[in-house]
């Protein structure tokens, strides 16, 4: 593993949809108050795909976020997953309310204050929050740092003599079969991770490597801070017009409950205790689908 | 090409600007076989204009972008379907999408006030971007919405399912400096939160305060598949193609495609008669519901589905039932896919807007649920009223019973 491979991961503190966490309110919505926060669901997954490169291919990690002080949890639960090495925060009182175009512009200045000559080889992303959903922050701060950008990426090797990537992605489109497309690209990439992602440690050396690092992160996070930069919007560089509220073209306009659409369908109502009842429900299940007898 | 130096067009008097016309729109299609969402992006935007066109008396177009190898035929289709214009761009290189090199192109296309001038002459000289532009929010149009949206450096709001247009007045801290003023022709995007149960309206809004002065156009959108419907073909409707020729030279050899593989999905609704889905009604005894679910399922012979909060991994139940079910790509719904079975079965699911677009089309609906006022209740055509844990096994035990008569005669 001579030659150097530089991994960057953007992460995003999210609610906690875990049952006992989340609270919702009575009309079904969720209750931010009352909800915790953790490391969101893809953003782990963007970890654990930057931790396989750390085993297979000895990389340096930089596990990074934009969000409020409280953030730094994030990162603290993605160190424990990659063994990133360094940790980045990027906060800012004029950062607060930004959309997704906003966004991207920290974190592009946030990625190139990442230290050392060589400039990231590979910026991981999770595939979308769980809370906003738009998936957008990803490709816009590819397309901001002029990285290659490679969506639902399910797997990946790299070449680090060639200095490129094939990476395997997911591809399901309405009305058509699933794809898997393998692409190469040269360095630099910024992979937004699918969902389906999993590493897989082949070899036993890589397999004794993955306990070694993990070993390594756990003792790493017990001190996490001394991993841990900050920086503002003037340490970042960023123009303040391009960030937060004034930078973000979009704004939210209203928010209102979706009416209840008109019934679609007039249920016929069963008591879930009336077996007599439910026999008829059954008789019209297995006349629907015609289930294949003594299966 | 950026749109941050520029101050308001003309005379300002025209606030709204006349260098954003048209509603410019990025055909999807599978090698020359236009995806449905194609039609209905097109079907909705035909609306939209037409009503448009009459309210600010304009003839703003629609104008559907095409990318592929030998697309020809499409785009006699596109016109049918309600495009006034098509701006095509035909090369072998393009036969799958690539993301950067399709970011470049349709960039590039969409600032092109030649081809608006084809399309509109009346509009074309002032002509610097679209007014509003329309992406599909699947795996190709979400990230190319993303990329082409930081490269026009405008809004984007994604996964919409209702838009309106209209004017507004607008007070806001920083578009307007708290003044009240009024913004013509606002898209308004509005989308279903991940809950399902609220819908947030999303405006891509102009700077108009003095000290950070900006316009932001296209004002554009991701929309979710399934939810418009397309206007009938009529093939007596007629259309300008303009082509854009790709210049290959310097062209972008930065991402080649090795291979591309059709698989089967480890989830197969298409195959499968009945669909189960579960969804957070069930987390008073999770693992002990979802062994009954997985139960039922196996006696219908039925593919098992999730609502979205379920695919959030909410309960922490042993390997390998987590891995297996609370997953995202059991998802039903506008986050995840649509089903439309003979019959669908939804236990503890309350019926959240964005999964009802994903079930609707069902043949029978049948619902477990304990609770009477559920949305669930309006979209099914048998409400059974109890828990699952009550409900599932007295039901395996009438299906098999049934089912066990059944061979003795």
């Amino acid at each position: 593993m001579s030659s150097h491979l530089k991994i960057a991961v953007i992460v995003k503190l999210e609610p906690d949809f875990s049952e006992g966490n989340v609270s919702y309110n009575s009309d079904g919505t969720l209750n931010r108050a009352e909800t915790k926060s953790i490391l969101g669901p893809h953003s782990a997954i963007a970890s654990s795909a930057a931790f396989f490169a750390k085993v297979k291919y000895g990389a340096e990690i930089t596990v990074a976020t934009m969000g409020p002080p409280v953030a730094d949890v994030a990162l603290r639960q993605a160190q424990l997953i990659s063994d990133a090495d360094f940790l980045h925060l990027y906060s800012d009182r004029i950062f607060s309310g930004a959309d997704t175009l906003a966004t991207a512009e920290v974190l592009k200045f946030g990625i190139g204050k990442i230290e050392g000559p060589e400039e990231v080889d590979i910026v991981f992303s999770g595939h979308r929050a769980s809370d906003g959903e738009t998936g957008q922050t990803g490709p816009q701060t590819a397309w901001k740092l002029g990285y290659t950008f490679l969506g639902n990426v399910i797997g990946y090797d790299i070449d680090l003599e060639k200095r490129v990537v094939v990476a395997r992605r997911l591809i399901s489109l309405q009305g058509t079969s699933d794809i898997i497309e393998e692409v190469e690209a040269n360095l630099p990439v910024f992979i937004t991770v699918d969902p389906s992602y999993k590493s897989f440690f082949s070899t036993i050396s890589q397999r004794l490597a993955s306990a070694k690092y993990q070993q390594e992160a756990e003792n790493r996070v017990q001190n996490y801070k001394n991993h841990l930069k900050i920086f503002n919007a003037q340490q970042l560089g960023v123009d303040p017009s391009l960030v937060g509220l004034p930078g973000s073209p979009t704004i939210v306009y209203k928010v209102e409950k979706i009416p209840k659409a008109g019934a679609s369908r007039r249920a016929l109502i069963v008591d879930g205790s009336d077996s007599l009842q439910l026999s008829t429900v059954a008789e019209k299940m297995l006349s629907i689908t015609k289930v294949d007898i003594g299966q | 090409m950026s749109a941050a130096d520029t101050t308001a067009s003309g005379s300002g008097q025209d606030e709204t600007g006349c260098n954003y016309r048209h509603l410019y729109l990025i055909a999807e299609h599978d090698e020359g076989r236009p995806l449905p969402v194609t039609f209905e992006m097109l079907g909705e935007a035909r609306r939209l204009m037409d009503d448009f066109n009459s309210n600010y008396s304009s003839y703003e177009k629609v104008v559907a972008v095409v990318l592929g190898d030998n697309v020809k035929k499409i785009c006699e289709e596109l016109i049918f379907y309600g495009a006034d214009a098509v701006i095509r761009v035909d090369h072998p290189t393009l036969r799958y999408p690539i993301n950067a090199v399709d970011t470049k192109i349709i960039s590039q296309v969409a600032s092109n006030s030649g081809y608006a001038s084809k399309i509109s002459p009346e509009y074309g000289k002032e002509f610097r971007k679209p007014r509003f532009m329309f992406f599909s929010a699947d795996n190709v149009g979400r990230h190319l919405s993303a990329t082409v949206l930081a490269e026009l450096e405008s809004g984007l709001a994604s996964d919409i399912n209702k838009l309106v247009i209209g004017d507004l007045e607008i007070r806001h801290e920083h578009k307007t400096k708290g003044q009240a003023l009024k913004y013509e022709k606002i898209l308004q995007m509005y989308r279903p939160d991940f809950s399902g149960f609220l819908w947030t309206t999303i405006l891509c809004l102009d700077n108009r305060n003095p000290t950070i002065k900006r316009e932001y156009h296209p004002q554009a959108c991701s929309i979710i598949p399934g939810v418009f419907s397309p206007i009938p073909r009529n093939t007596s409707r007629e259309g300008l193609i303009v082509d854009h020729i790709l210049d290959t030279h310097g062209a972008d050899k930065q991402v080649k495609i090795l291979s591309r593989k059709v698989i089967k999905s480890a989830v197969d609704y298409d195959g499968r008669k009945t669909v189960l889905s579960f969804g957070r009604g069930i987390g008073d005894s999770p693992e002990e519901n979802i062994k009954l679910v997985v139960e039922l399922a196996k006696e219908l012979g039925a593919e098992i589905g999730v609502s979205l909060p379920i695919s959030k991994k909410p309960y922490s139940i042993p390997e390998p039932l987590s891995s297996q079910y609370l997953t995202p790509d059991r998802v039903i719904g506008t986050s995840g896919r649509k089903v439309s079975p003979a019959l669908y079965i939804a236990v503890g699911v309350s019926g959240a807007m964005q999964h009802i677009a994903g079930m609707k089309d069902s043949g029978f609906v049948v619902a477990i649920n304990p609770d009477e006022e559920a949305p669930i209740k309006d979209e099914c055509d048998i409400f059974i009223k109890g828990k699952a844990e009550v409900v599932i096994p007295q039901l395996l035990a009438e299906l098999r019973r049934q089912k066990a008569l059944e061979v003795q005669r």
